[in-house]
């Protein structure tokens, strides 16, 4: 994991480098932009076309953004991100695509089951049921009695077996429910893991935003916060107690 | 075999799976059951009513089923109580874990209707023994 972060840092290094030298070799004034390097908000004065400062600005800011990272810990917080908790995020999701194909299709093929057996359990009553009518308005012989209470037996014998099997079935449509406890399981880590690369991220835009301008940054940043604050000591009221923290955390 | 009427104690923070568990139990001849929705929530159902199982989740806000575990266990007129652990934990630490905190069973999600007769039925059996 280090070697592969030394190698993403060598290899911005170099990127920056080499947009660095271009800029200096096409513009002949390579001393007056390393020394800028410094400054990088301040755009070169004298340029002679129009896309040299973007890219010495681009150059300086990625440069900046590095040391900053870098100085921070923030490198290996983003290399964490980037190796771990996305690849992490994906399984993830995918692990609950599965699920929940694997609960639709169980649930289908239990309906596909069921259906048939009520349905055959339908017919038979109906059917069975229009013969009794008959019965009743003494339109069946002996014989066709005789036949129709030996039919209504058995079927009567063979209902509570049809209505087992149903019942296993819908069984089975409950038991498919369990991957909602899984997936929202696992969609709580994905959330989390979202909010920690936001707050990562927002850190790192905090630290390389301008001093002027950061503190209308974090009023904003911290108004929910300082809202809630009020009265009580333990949570972070200012900057310095933000640095003490971070550095309490080895950042 | 188990008392029918005995009553059971559902620990989960999903009520799909509380639903489930207890429609279970339920197929399986015991219809006294109630639900809690958390550690807490469960420890404070436990100790204001008489219960005769829990089965609980793990991975739970507030208090784990671990957590409510050893409670349990460390509570005299509680630690009597068979404690089945239904989770989605499915590492070797975890279940050593459980075993270590006294657990009666433990059964990995998802899980079948067959599992679960099979391990109360394993519990019930230990309990008969041990009077």
């Amino acid at each position: 994991m280090s070697n592969m972060a030394n190698g993403d840092s060598d290899e911005l290094e170099a990127l920056f480098d080499s947009i660095v030298r271009a800029n200096a070799q096409a513009d002949g004034q390579a001393g007056t932009l390393v020394e800028r390097s410094g400054q990088p908000e301040e755009p070169p004065p004298s340029q002679g076309r129009i896309t040299e400062p973007y890219y010495s600005q681009l150059g300086h800011l990625t440069r900046k953004l590095h040391e900053t990272l870098k100085q921070l810990g923030y490198d290996k917080a983003l290399e964490k991100a980037v190796d771990t908790m996305i690849p992490d995020a994906r399984d993830r999701l995918a692990y609950i695509a599965a699920l929940t194909q694997q609960a639709a299709e169980r649930v289908l093929n239990a309906t596909d089951v069921a259906k048939p057996i009520q349905e055959e359990l339908e017919i038979r009553s109906s059917a069975l049921a229009a013969r009794w009518d008959c019965l009743f308005r003494n339109e069946l012989s002996v014989e066709e009695f005789k036949q129709l209470v030996h039919e209504t037996r058995g079927f009567l014998e063979e209902v509570p077996r049809k209505t087992a099997d149903t019942r296993a079935q819908l069984m089975e449509i409950m038991m498919a429910q369990d991957f909602q406890d899984l997936t929202g399981q696992v969609i709580k880590k994905v959330i989390d893991m979202a909010q920690e690369m936001e707050s990562e991220l927002l850190k790192v835009l905090v630290e390389n935003t301008p001093v002027e301008k950061r503190a209308q940054l974090e009023t904003g940043l911290l108004n929910g916060p300082v809202v809630n604050a009020d009265g009580r000591s333990d949570v972070v009221t200012s900057q310095a107690q933000v640095a003490e923290l971070l550095e309490s955390l080895g950042f | 075999m188990a008392d029918p009427n005995m009553k059971f104690l559902v620990v989960d923070d999903f009520s799909t799976m509380r639903r489930i568990i207890r429609n279970l139990l339920k197929e399986l001849g015991f219809a006294n059951v109630e639900e809690a929705e958390d550690g807490a929530a469960a420890l404070q159902k436990l100790r204001s009513g008489k219960f005769d199982f829990v089965v609980s989740d793990w991975n739970m806000p507030n208090m784990t089923g671990l957590e409510l575990l050893q409670k349990i266990r460390s509570d005299p007129t509680l630690k009597h109580l068979p404690v089945l652990m239904v989770t989605a934990e499915a590492k070797k630490e975890n279940i050593i874990a459980a075993a270590q905190a006294g657990a009666s069973g433990y059964i990995v999600k998802p899980f079948t209707a067959a599992t679960l007769e099979e391990k109360l039925n394993k519990i019930f059996q230990n309990l008969g023994g041990a009077k």
